[in-house]
């Protein structure tokens, strides 16, 4: 009879909130759901426009009240933060990218995807100034 | 290697032990090891085996960082002991710890042979496009083609990420990202045809769909393989298979 | 007891022992093949080999010249025939390892490139970075997994071979895991165990690297061959002894001493040109670089490290660019072990042991004097090293052995039958008991971790770069008392599951056995030759006297005892070994004379 009697440890069940990376990755998942909230209200102002009038003045005038407004910004901040972790995911997600031979270094991917993206949101804030002027 | 009664500096280890004829489950020892700048978390075991304590088992064997033996906890993160020394390490005792996520058979002992099987089912090795014999020669690959792949065959079978893996911890028959990481260095070689072949291990919850992109192995691997590369490269590839299927029965 | 029956065992599965497996399962898929590994085939040494395999390539290079760079660099002492088959096999099995999926560097168009490298005239060392043992390893264990007739035992550790009616036929193995024994019993044996580098203290061998098969063939009354040859390679890290391969050299780095001189010029290796050339300065051969550091370190030309003095190896010339490409794994191994950018930063470096030229004796064929026996790789002694062992033929040996040793062992395994098998498990039995009784035994206390460090560092005394006949009857003295202290040591650890202390100290008995092999043989050759100088009177070549093999036989609780056997030589006749200017010289007239 043998002695071997290989011991499972019970894995940590609070994993996704250890500290470093594993945070990160919750932190990264939790902020998709700021996305999904602005969606959220986008979707409820549509609603309200086809609703008639009424529904389009209360929703502006939510949309102007203090509790808005700090709402707006922490799904701002939420967005931006999954944005930026987002491009930081990216390399790892798509095949690799060879130029001249070389693979480019996922660092590059990132930079350069979250500089086109803060372009782009650059331009449509522009716009949008510029539409309500 | 210094000697401990003699030694000025010293620094303590706190090991996860467990010695199945004795041990109902794991529990620390702790060691006092003479302390130099230039030694490795390894040399610090060895110390601790010659000198303190022969019934410490581990696995080494390069010291170099090659042979992918040494893998353990350190501090909590899985690291080689043979190329992390103990002056970049925070001042204080020194936890080592086996592999998480791996049955231990004994201290920082782990049982490979899950993994190993893992290896062998992704059928790891070139299925010719078009055979050649030896006497025709070399293949041509240019640099370009090599790099396709060349990341992903530079693993070194530590384990070091699938011990990173929360989800390879919920579910020890998930593939895995090393296993990932070979199936995707045939798969990118340019003179391998087995693409189609290797489709079966990634599909379903034990092939790729587990991994909810952590990307945590990609961070501890020890040679820059980005193992969660090649896994969410081939939900790509399990995605597409899955919808050509449909296509295909419904042209038959 | 458990019992395997397979129809070739293969002990060892590095670069030899898988390549033989692999050409067992090609040549018939109906034998059964054994493949034992007291490690997972990947973490075998070979997987540390950083920079290359020789095969000639080139349309400018030929199969005459690998010849010619083998045999003078191994000082004559080598079997020629042997050198001549070798050199022909070579590059088809490059180019299978090809097939295989090895990612050997290319050019820009995709074909093979070549690498420059120690004692050969042209560059012909096949490299995949400088992490070329690291690809060929895995490249042919996952190769391996194709084939189903080979059943592999993973850390399974073998204590003794089973021989029987004259033949070898199996093998005892112990599995850690369990610490229970098995015995394989097979038609063919083929010995792959890797070198024996650790019985010296500072080596750039990986702890498995003890000696195992050497040992287990000598026990049985096998000699071991030019056991006094044991390379040192010149450039290692000062303490642990990894290694800076010597592609750090053929892509063009120097060596300097503490005033930044690249000292190798006073030693017959010059002229000193800015560029690389082939068999000059830092691409002469090891042992005569590690040799000219023993001369500056005389002459205190050398400084000090904690880890013993050192000279510089230097490639800040090559450019970041190109270290990161050519050497990623140095370049790795400089920034995380010593806090060094190769870049920007010059490496202190040391000789330290590297590799055993000599080992278990085999014909062209890879048979050895027992039948049924076969060696291939490390610990054997094919005879194409001789006294020194030029860098990227011996992982070249590994596939073009490996390949005929499966082949032969075939052959052989169709042409007899077994032996009664309960005959076969008795002796694996008694095999296992004497294992057991060294775990169990009472001992007088001696700690076999404090024998290994005394064993190490004997050898290193007596029989370093230079030896002398006081020296070395030292050694073989301290190694008669610590054979002797051997047989009192007690085991803290008692247990089965995972008791390294008990495999450890096994291997401690592989290694003193081996080490007294060395040591014997290199005080009986009174003569300096490749890697075996003197200092005593006895510091040029002899060849009236020893051009020939030595041979150590085993004997039981005695030194062993030391003959000689003869050398082949077809087309080279021994001459002046030179490198640098007067080789090349040299050379030019033996071109003229030829023309
Ligand atoms: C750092 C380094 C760099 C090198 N670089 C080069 C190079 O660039 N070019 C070159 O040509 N050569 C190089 N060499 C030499 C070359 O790598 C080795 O000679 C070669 O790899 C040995 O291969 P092998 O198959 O004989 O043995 P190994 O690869 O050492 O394998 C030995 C096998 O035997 C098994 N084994 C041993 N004992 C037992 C036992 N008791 N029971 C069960 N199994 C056992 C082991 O588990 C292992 O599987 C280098 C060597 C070193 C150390
Ligand atoms: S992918 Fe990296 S971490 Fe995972 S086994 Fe390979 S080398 Fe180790
Ligand atoms: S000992 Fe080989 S990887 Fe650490």
């Amino acid at each position: 009879m043998s002695e071997s009697r290989p011991y499972r440890r019970p894995i940590d069940p609070k994993w996704w909130w250890a500290p470093g990376p594993y945070r990160a990755y919750t932190l990264r998942e939790l902020s998709g759901v700021a996305v999904a909230l602005y969606g959220a209200v986008l979707f409820a102002g549509l609603i309200c426009l086809v609703s008639g009038p009424m529904a389009w003045d209360s929703f502006l005038g939510f949309l102007r009240s203090p509790v808005s407004i700090v709402l707006h910004l922490v799904l701002l901040a939420g967005v931006v933060y999954h944005v930026k972790t987002w491009f930081e995911t990216l390399p790892k997600t798509m095949p690799k990218m060879i130029v001249n031979g070389k693979q480019v270094p996922a660092t590059e991917i990132t930079r350069k995807a979250q500089m086109v993206a803060a372009g782009c949101s650059l331009v449509l804030v522009v716009i949008a100034a510029w539409a309500f002027r | 290697m210094p000697d401990v009664a003699l030694a000025a500096k010293t620094v303590q280890l706190k090991v996860l032990r467990y010695r199945p004829g004795q041990d109902a489950e794991p529990s620390y020892g702790t060691f006092e090891v003479p302390y130099t700048d230039d030694m490795s978390v390894l040399q610090a075991l060895q110390t601790i085996k010659d000198e303190l304590d022969s019934s410490l088992s581990f696995r080494w064997s390069c010291r170099m960082a090659v042979c992918g033996s040494c893998g353990m906890m350190i501090n909590g993160t899985p690291k080689l002991a043979c190329n992390t020394f103990l002056r970049n390490l925070p001042k204080g005792p020194v936890t080592v710890e086996p592999l998480n996520n791996f049955p231990i058979e004994r201290d920082l002992v782990v049982s490979v042979g899950d993994f190993v099987k893992k290896i062998e089912s992704i059928y790891p090795y070139i299925i010719p496009k078009t055979p050649k014999t030896v006497e025709e020669g070399p293949y041509l690959q240019t640099p370009a083609q090599m790099a396709a792949y060349e990341s992903f065959s530079d693993c070194i079978n530590c384990m070091l990420c699938y011990a990173a893996c929360p989800q390879f911890g919920e579910n020890p028959a998930f593939i895995g990202p090393g296993a990932m990481a070979l199936l995707q260095r045939y798969n990118g070689d340019s003179r391998d045809g087995g693409q189609q072949k290797r489709l079966d291990t990634i599909h379903g919850e034990d092939g790729v769909w587990s991994c909810t992109a952590v990307g945590v192995c990609s961070e501890v691997c020890p040679k820059q393989v980005d193992p969660a590369n090649a896994i969410n490269q081939n939900k790509t590839n399990s995605a597409f298979d899955f919808f050509l299927r449909f296509v295909r029965k419904d042209a038959r | 007891m458990d019992h395997f029956d397979a129809d070739v065992l293969i002990v060892g599965a590095g670069g030899a022992g898988l390549r033989a497996a692999i050409a067992v399962a090609e040549a018939d898929p109906s034998l059964t093949v054994a493949l034992v590994s007291k490690v997972l085939p990947m973490r075998s040494h070979t997987v540390a080999a950083e920079g290359g395999s020789a095969g000639v390539i080139q349309s400018t290079d030929s199969l005459e010249a690998h010849f010619h760079d083998t045999v003078a660099g191994g000082d004559w002492l080598c079997e020629q025939d042997v050198v001549e088959f070798f050199v022909s096999r070579s590059t088809p099995e490059m180019i299978q390892l090809e097939h295989w999926g090895c990612p050997w560097n290319r050019k820009p168009d995709g074909n093979i490139n070549v690498r420059a490298f120690g004692g050969m005239k042209i560059e012909r060392t096949w490299f995949a970075a400088d992490r070329s043992g690291f690809h060929i390893l895995h490249t042919l264990f996952q190769t391996s997994t194709k084939f189903p007739s080979i059943k592999r035992f993973d850390e399974y550790f073998c204590v003794d071979l089973i021989v029987d009616d004259g033949r070898a036929q199996g093998a005892t193995v112990l599995s850690p895991v369990t610490g229970a024994f098995t015995a394989i019993t097979a038609r063919s044996v083929i010995l792959a165990t890797g070198g024996a580098g650790r019985v010296f203290r500072q080596n750039t061998n990986g702890g498995v690297v003890t000696g195992d098969g050497m040992a287990l063939a000598y026990r049985h009354g096998v000699p071991l061959r030019d056991m006094e040859f044991m390379q040192y390679h010149p450039t290692c890290m000062p303490g642990t002894g990894l290694l800076f391969t010597e592609a750090c050299r053929g892509e063009g780095g120097h060596l300097v001493n503490k005033d930044g001189y690249r000292y190798l010029q006073d030693y017959g290796l010059g002229p000193v040109t800015p560029e690389p050339r082939n068999k000059t300065m830092e691409l002469g051969p090891r042992d005569r670089l590690s040799q000219a550091f023993w001369h500056e370190s005389q002459k205190g030309r050398t400084f000090e490290t904690p880890g013993g003095d050192a000279v510089w190896l230097d490639l800040r010339h090559l450019g970041a660019a190109k270290i990161k490409e050519r050497l990623p794994l140095i370049r790795e191994m400089a920034i995380e072990f010593m806090d060094i950018d190769p870049a920007l930063g010059q490496i202190p470096v040391r000789p330290a042991v590297h590799y055993t030229m000599g080992g278990v004796p085999t014909d062209i064929r890879t048979a050895t004097s027992l039948p049924g026996l076969y060696a291939a790789g490390e610990c054997a002694s094919s005879g194409i090293h001789g006294a020194n062992r030029l860098g990227s033929n011996s992982l070249a040996e590994l596939f073009v052995f490996g390949h005929v040793a499966g082949d032969e062992a075939v052959k052989f395994s169709r042409g007899v039958s077994a032996s009664d098998s309960g005959k076969l498990i008795d002796q694996a039995k008694a095999s296992a008991a004497k294992a057991l009784s060294l775990r169990d035994q009472k001992g007088g206390g001696e700690r076999h971790a404090v024998l290994r460090k005394e064993m190490a560092l004997t050898m290193e005394k007596g029989c370093g770069i230079y030896r002398d006949a006081a020296g070395m009857q030292a050694t073989c003295d301290k190694l008669a008392e610590l054979k002797r202290r051997y047989r009192e040591v007690t085991l803290e650890d008692k247990s089965a599951v995972w008791n390294t202390d008990w495999v450890t100290a096994l291997e401690l008995g592989y290694e003193l056995d081996v080490a007294e092999a060395v040591a014997a043989s290199a005080l009986a050759r009174r003569e300096s030759r490749g890697a075996h100088q003197r200092l005593d009177g006895y510091e040029n070549r002899d060849d009236a006297h020893f051009l020939a093999h030595s041979l150590a036989t085993y004997r039981e609780a005695a030194a062993p005892e030391i003959s000689y056997g003869p050398v082949k030589i077809t087309t080279s006749q021994p001459a002046v070994r030179a490198y640098g200017a007067l080789g090349e010289a040299l050379e030019a007239k033996k071109d003229a004379a030829h023309a």
